[in-house]
């Protein structure tokens, strides 16, 4: 064969005469998009994505169907063929219909791939559900027990019912992982790399855990006694069992990752220190202050803050609290803070807060099993005075409030009634109404007008060279753990891309969402959530003991059976989206009419959801000259142009032997085998 | 004496059937009444020549049946005084004098049903030629010596497709005419077929003889059903008379004929979509390479050349390449045909030497703008063409130098505009043309013509948004670098260039709202003038949705949200009093 010389990229490359560009450039290791071509079948040019621009020819040339020509040279990744690609997914995308992925997934703060394990948990794969959570969340028996689920806020399955139990789910198949043959990931070689991560609680553990498997290696360095951050410290026992986040964390220890406790930074070792020793340094140390409601009397003996409060009792300290406590706050921690006073024994425990239960923030299941223990609700008042004696608390007065206009939360606010006023007795309070960063130690690292560690949102670095942080103590300050835990796997990649010599920043990846309205669902059969059965009231307010009891593995199985299945089967393969994420593709700018199709089964096997259908011809090409049956065409014409069987018969569909090489090649998931 | 009716398709919607009836039933000498094809002077039709006995030519227009009596009388007396109101003008005359014609040269002269009429004026005398005496490298070189390029739109060198096909390897090879004419606005390639069939043959027969084909294949499509009618008796002459068949004129030479009615889709038109068509298959472009010259109709050599080009084969082997070349321009040889149409006082066919201007074809030949208009714009190429502003009439007509403004020579398609037309309209009217005529094949003709046409409607109806016109200029761009053929790839350019020469008009539907041209009604808001009003009530009786209320004799006004801008007042109006703002 003859031989020719181009060059692509700034690559010299021989290359036999008659090969493509697309061939030769795959040959020597650059790879060109394409969403039509595929070497079983003839030539076809549809998707215009393998576009390439040679010098000294005016057009951009296909390179599947070019040929090499001596002396070419050839850019696979001009300015002008992204420019071209772009275009070509963005109009793909603007008549594209179908979710990516689940709207639990996406409204997961750490993507976690809900939908997947909950399809594994139905299928009883409980290892392998594990082993898929634990690409994103290294705590999932902790996590599936306290987290306020955004996954289920969002779940589909309420336009029928009610949402997935998708958290309990998670912490049910962890569970049963952690009771035997339990999952461990591999670890990479070793890498020579050395990452100091401060602070072991959520957002910390997890940068350890993937940074580790990247095959670096991880020194924790926490003040408390124990790893867990406020896991530990912050959730109680009843909530969180501390031998399940031991035994969680246990197992993160176990992949050779060194945890030093009672480490206080600028204390024991200064932060100097770390950044020398170290590589990279990780800052995960959370929001350990409470905020005060600055009232008179605000001082007095008997007033605590809410972490505080839960901090003690979890390092099983000593507390005076009295009969009668009030909590002032309406979020989780206020919850957390009046259940745990009604343990230790309180019995008037008051919620004091400024607006009505359905402005709460607080998980409605928490409220719930709050009012069951007998807390006392004291809506829409807010604290004016903590009055005492001999300096120490004997009752608060309130301000009775009442709700004004939405402010910019979109809550409405709460205004002071005038002159309206309410006393009661308390022995202590408790102010659950916020948290803050404390940032001694740290003193070189730059704040945000908040006093909180401003980190960027896409590589996570701070103002410090190899310095980065992450969760509660960065930017917008306190949130859920699993938003810390998100922001650490996010980092973990950035990190172990800095510590290779090649750090590419987070981007929030684009999907294609689908609108939904509740009257697709109508026809779906109405099936309840599974109840997670819990302990009773009167067991519940004498000890620390786990409020739930976990579900049975049936239940747990019918629960997970539930899902609809929202997102795409083939995302992981999907060619599309893979290409769309090449680029930094906008396709709501050609926002426009969308083809509208249902989905068929006209055969027992393939399901075809045209809606996803980017009319590449590969199904009809492959059936017509591989299998040789020719049974799928193209009717219509121009944009209304579909994929059926040819002339639309159904007569022809009778010679179709299901061999499913049709959904095979489909780049897309439009074709899907059953 | 001889009386020939036009019988175009043009002449015949213009009532030329009537005329011929009418004619046969009083003329005495019924056997001098023949009929002909289109002269190409589409204003005046149906146009009836009479050759007196001295040869002189008089050309009656725009006859109707009840003339015929006179003219049947002017005959029988010979003294043609009696019809001179109907006779030809001198300005008319014109259209014709001005022109230069080679495609055209037997039209409108010859009757297209009878092959020795062609033989007559020297028709087969060119494959005689060829085949007495020219290899087939001889006739190549005569072409590429004359710089024939196809008129079909793209203008690529004749003799260069020919000779690839000629070295093509393979014994089995086609010739096909593309007559799928399918820019709206151009019918000179019908007016060929149903005017000159033999023209078009003879043409044929000498390309089939250049490249070793032995079939010739004529791909027209179905809405030309009386081409396809004179088509078809044409081949059945020749064939008779030997021109067609087994050994032409006792040569070697074998080459049939054979017509394929296509369904009617533009895109058919591009050569690769032209032979899946052929081959029964969806009308959809192939990847090129391979051109049809290596792997055409059946994968085996193939060349296409559209009507216009074969039309002028014979004339240039019997007049030679040379001659040819002296017309026109250094890259644009010859003549070319246009189809003037639109906002023209005089529209039809103009055959003219490519070199001349474009106000030579608009204002000398076309006498410039219908109702002493004012000139906007003329677009060229249809759908896949651009429009031209007044500034640039004095472009030379030239492949190069028409491409250079953002037009195209294109088939030859010339739609003429006058200061009534909203040019964002008008690109929309041409996007949705080629939305609809997509294949559907490639990502960006499918969805990218689909979305340029959205953003046009949405700034026609007045919900433009700043940056509509960068998008839709990045969209443009986008589609003709990665559209797959020449439809996709050419569909920007009446957008491009309307945006290029008139961009303040789009400003002013996203901006302020407004149509300058008065045309996109979504921004038109009509007024009564209090000033003019005489309170006559008529706009009121006549409005649709009861939008106009006023006391008699006083004004009247029009409620805004009640209008739906149909027009009607301003029509009935006697006093001018209603206005569009």
């Amino acid at each position: 064969m003859e031989k020719i010389k181009l060059i692509i990229d700034g690559k010299e490359i021989e290359a036999e005469k008659g090969t493509t560009i697309l061939r030769c450039a795959k040959d020597n290791g650059i790879e060109i998009p394409t969403l039509c071509y595929h070497e079983n079948v003839a030539l076809y040019g549809a998707c215009g994505i393998c576009t390439v621009e040679a010098e000294g020819m005016p057009k951009l040339l296909r390179a599947c169907s070019q040929k090499v020509q001596e002396g070419m040279v050839i850019h696979t990744d001009s300015e002008r063929v992204k420019k071209s690609r772009k275009i070509a997914l963005e109009l793909l995308m603007s008549d594209h219909t179908g979710d990516c992925l689940g709207p639990c997934r996406l409204n997961c703060p750490a993507g976690t791939d809900c939908q997947g394990y909950i399809k594994l948990i139905a299928e009883g794969k409980f290892r392998e559900a594990v082993e898929l959570i634990k690409e994103k969340l290294p705590l999932p028996a902790s996590i599936g027990r306290v987290c306020p689920h955004p996954c289920e806020t969002a779940c589909r399955r309420q336009m029928v019912e009610e949402p997935i139990s998708i958290a309990y789910l998670k912490a049910f198949a962890a569970d049963k992982d952690l009771e035997e043959n339990t999952f461990l990931p591999e670890i990479g070689g070793n890498t020579g790399k050395k990452v100091a991560i401060i602070g072991g609680g959520p957002a910390g553990l997890t940068a350890a855990y993937f940074l580790r498997i990247k095959g670096h290696s991880v020194t924790i360095f926490d003040a408390m006694p124990q790893m867990g951050g406020m896991l530990r410290y912050g959730i109680p026992e009843y909530r969180l069992p501390k031998k399940v986040l031991d035994k969680e964390i246990a197992l993160i220890e176990s992949l050779g990752i060194e945890m030093k406790n009672n480490v206080k930074i600028g204390k024991d070792i200064s932060f100097g220190q770390l950044r020398n020793d170290f590589d990279a340094v990780v800052v995960a140390i959370g929001a350990w202050n409470s905020l005060s409601v600055r009232c008179k009397g605000d001082n007095l003996d008997g007033v605590m803050g809410g972490i505080d409060f839960l901090q003690k009792v979890a390092l099983k300290e000593n507390i005076e609290i009295g009969k009668k406590v009030a909590v002032v706050g309406g979020g989780n921690t206020a919850m957390d803070a009046a259940r745990t006073a009604r343990r230790l024994g309180a019995e008037e425990v008051y919620v004091i807060y400024r607006r009505t239960k359905n402005e709460m923030p607080a998980e409605e299941i928490e409220i719930e099993e709050a009012e069951e223990e007998g807390i006392i609700f004291k809506f829409l008042t807010n604290p004016d005075e903590i009055t005492g004696n001999n300096g120490k608390v004997n009752g608060i007065k309130l301000q009775v409030m009442e709700l004004g206009e939405p402010d910019s939360s979109g809550r409405r606010s709460p205004v002071a009634v005038e002159g309206k006023f309410e006393n009661i007795e308390v022995d202590s309070v408790i102010m659950a109404i916020g948290q803050k960063v404390n940032v001694a130690g740290f003193e070189d690292i730059e704040l945000n007008s908040k006093g909180i560690i401003s980190a960027d949102e896409r590589t996570f670095r701070t103002n410090i060279e190899n310095v980065f942080a992450v969760g509660d103590a960065t930017n917008r300050g306190a949130s859920i753990a699993i938003a810390a835990i998100g922001e650490a796997e996010k980092a973990s990649k950035v990190i172990d891309g800095y510590l290779l010599g090649m750090e590419i920043p987070y981007r929030k990846p684009f999907v294609s969402e689908k609108e939904v309205t509740p009257e697709m669902f109508a026809e779906k059969e109405k099936l309840p959530r599974a109840k997670m059965p819990v302990r009773s009231v009167e067991e519940r307010i004498k000890s620390f003991d786990e409020v739930n009891l976990g579900f049975r593995e049936e239940d747990a199985v019918r629960e997970a059976s539930r899902c609809l299945e929202c997102g795409c089967h083939d995302y992981k393969e999907c060619k599309l989206i893979e290409y769309a994420n090449w680029y930094d593709i906008h396709p709501e700018r050609f926002k426009g009419e969308k083809n509208v199709h249902e989905t068929e089964r006209k055969l027992v096997s393939i399901e075809r959801n045209n809606e996803k259908c980017i009319l590449c011809s590969l199904c009809v090409r492959t059936c017509d000259e591989v299998v040789k049956k020719g049974i799928l065409g193209l009717v219509g014409r121009g944009f209304r142009t579909t994929i059926k069987p040819e002339f639309e018969g159904n007569e022809i569909l009778n010679f179709c032997k299901e061999c499913g090489k049709c959904a095979e090649v489909c780049p897309t998931g439009a074709l899907k085998i059953l | 004496m001889k009386i020939a009716v036009g019988q175009g398709s043009c002449g015949i919607a213009a009532g030329s059937m009537k005329v011929y009836n009418e004619l046969e039933k009083f003329l005495e000498d019924k056997s001098s009444l023949t009929i002909t094809g289109c002269i190409g002077m589409c204003f005046l039709e149906p146009v009836v020549d009479i050759y007196d006995d001295e040869d002189k030519l008089h050309r009656l227009v725009k006859v109707k049946p009840e003339d015929c009596e006179l003219i049947a009388r002017a005959v029988k007396e010979n003294n043609f005084s009696l019809i001179e109101n109907i006779t030809i003008s001198r300005e008319d005359e014109e259209f014709l004098e001005k022109q230069t014609r080679i495609a055209l040269r037997n039209c409108g002269k010859i009757n297209p049903e009878i092959i020795d009429d062609y033989i007559k004026n020297g028709g087969y005398e060119a494959i005689k030629k060829v085949l007495a005496g020219m290899s087939p490298e001889d006739v190549i070189e005569e072409i590429k010596v004359s710089g024939l390029a196809g008129r079909g739109g793209a203008g690529f060198p004749t003799w260069f497709k020919w000779n690839a096909a000629r070295n093509s390897k393979g014994e089995e090879k086609y010739l096909i005419c593309n007559a799928d004419e399918g820019d709206p606005g151009a019918f000179m390639d019908r007016a060929i077929i149903e005017s000159d069939p033999h023209t078009l043959i003879e043409g044929m027969l000498i390309g089939a003889y250049a490249i070793g084909a032995k079939e010739c294949i004529v791909y027209v499509r179905a809405e030309y059903p009386l081409a396809i009618i004179r088509l078809e008796n044409a081949i059945k002459q020749a064939e008779e008379k030997g021109f067609i068949g087994k050994n032409i004129l006792g040569t070697d030479f074998t080459c049939t004929f054979r017509i394929k009615a296509g369904a009617g889709a533009f895109v058919c038109g591009e050569e690769t979509a032209l032979i899946e068509s052929l081959e029964g298959e969806r009308g959809m472009p192939r990847l090129k390479p391979p051109f049809p010259a290596e792997a055409g109709y059946w994968l085996k050599p193939s060349n296409i050349n559209n009507v216009e080009t074969f039309a002028n084969v014979a004339w240039i082997i019997l007049n030679s390449g040379e001659k040819f070349s002296t017309m026109g321009t250094e890259n644009s040889k010859g003549t070319k045909v246009f189809a003037l149409t639109g906002k023209i006082r005089r529209g039809g066919l103009v055959e003219i030497p490519m070199g001349k201007t474009l106000r030579d074809v608009i204002f000398d030949i076309g006498g410039g703008i219908k109702n002493n208009g004012k000139f906007k714009a003329v677009q060229l190429g249809g759908p896949s063409g651009g429009c031209i502003p007044e500034e640039y009439l004095d472009t030379v007509i030239d492949y190069k130098e028409l491409s250079a403004t953002g037009a195209i020579m294109g088939s030859g398609g010339m739609v003429v505009m006058d200061e009534n037309t909203c040019m964002v309209n008008m690109a929309k009217f041409f996007l949705d043309f080629t939305t609809k005529e997509s294949c559907g094949k490639c990502v960006h003709c499918r969805i990218g013509t689909k979305r340029m046409y959205e953003i046009l409607e949405r700034i026609v109806s007045g919900n433009g948004k700043e940056g509509d016109i960068e998008l839709l200029e990045e969209l443009c761009m986008g589609i003709k670098d990665g559209a797959l053929c020449g439809l996709g790839q050419t569909a920007p350019n009446p957008v491009l260039t309307t945006i290029k020469y008139f961009r303040d008009e789009y400003v002013a539907h996203i901006t302020d709202k407004r149509c300058p041209a008065k045309e996109c009604t979504a921004l038109l808001k009509y007024t009564i003038n209090e000033d003019k009003c005489v309170g006559c009530s008529l706009c009121s009786k006549k409005c649709p949705v009861n939008a106009i209320s006023g006391e008699i004799k006083k004004h009247f006004t029009i409620d805004t949200e009640k209008c739906i801008k149909c027009g009607q007042c301003q029509s009935v109006c006697r006093f001018g009093a209603v206005e569009i703002n």
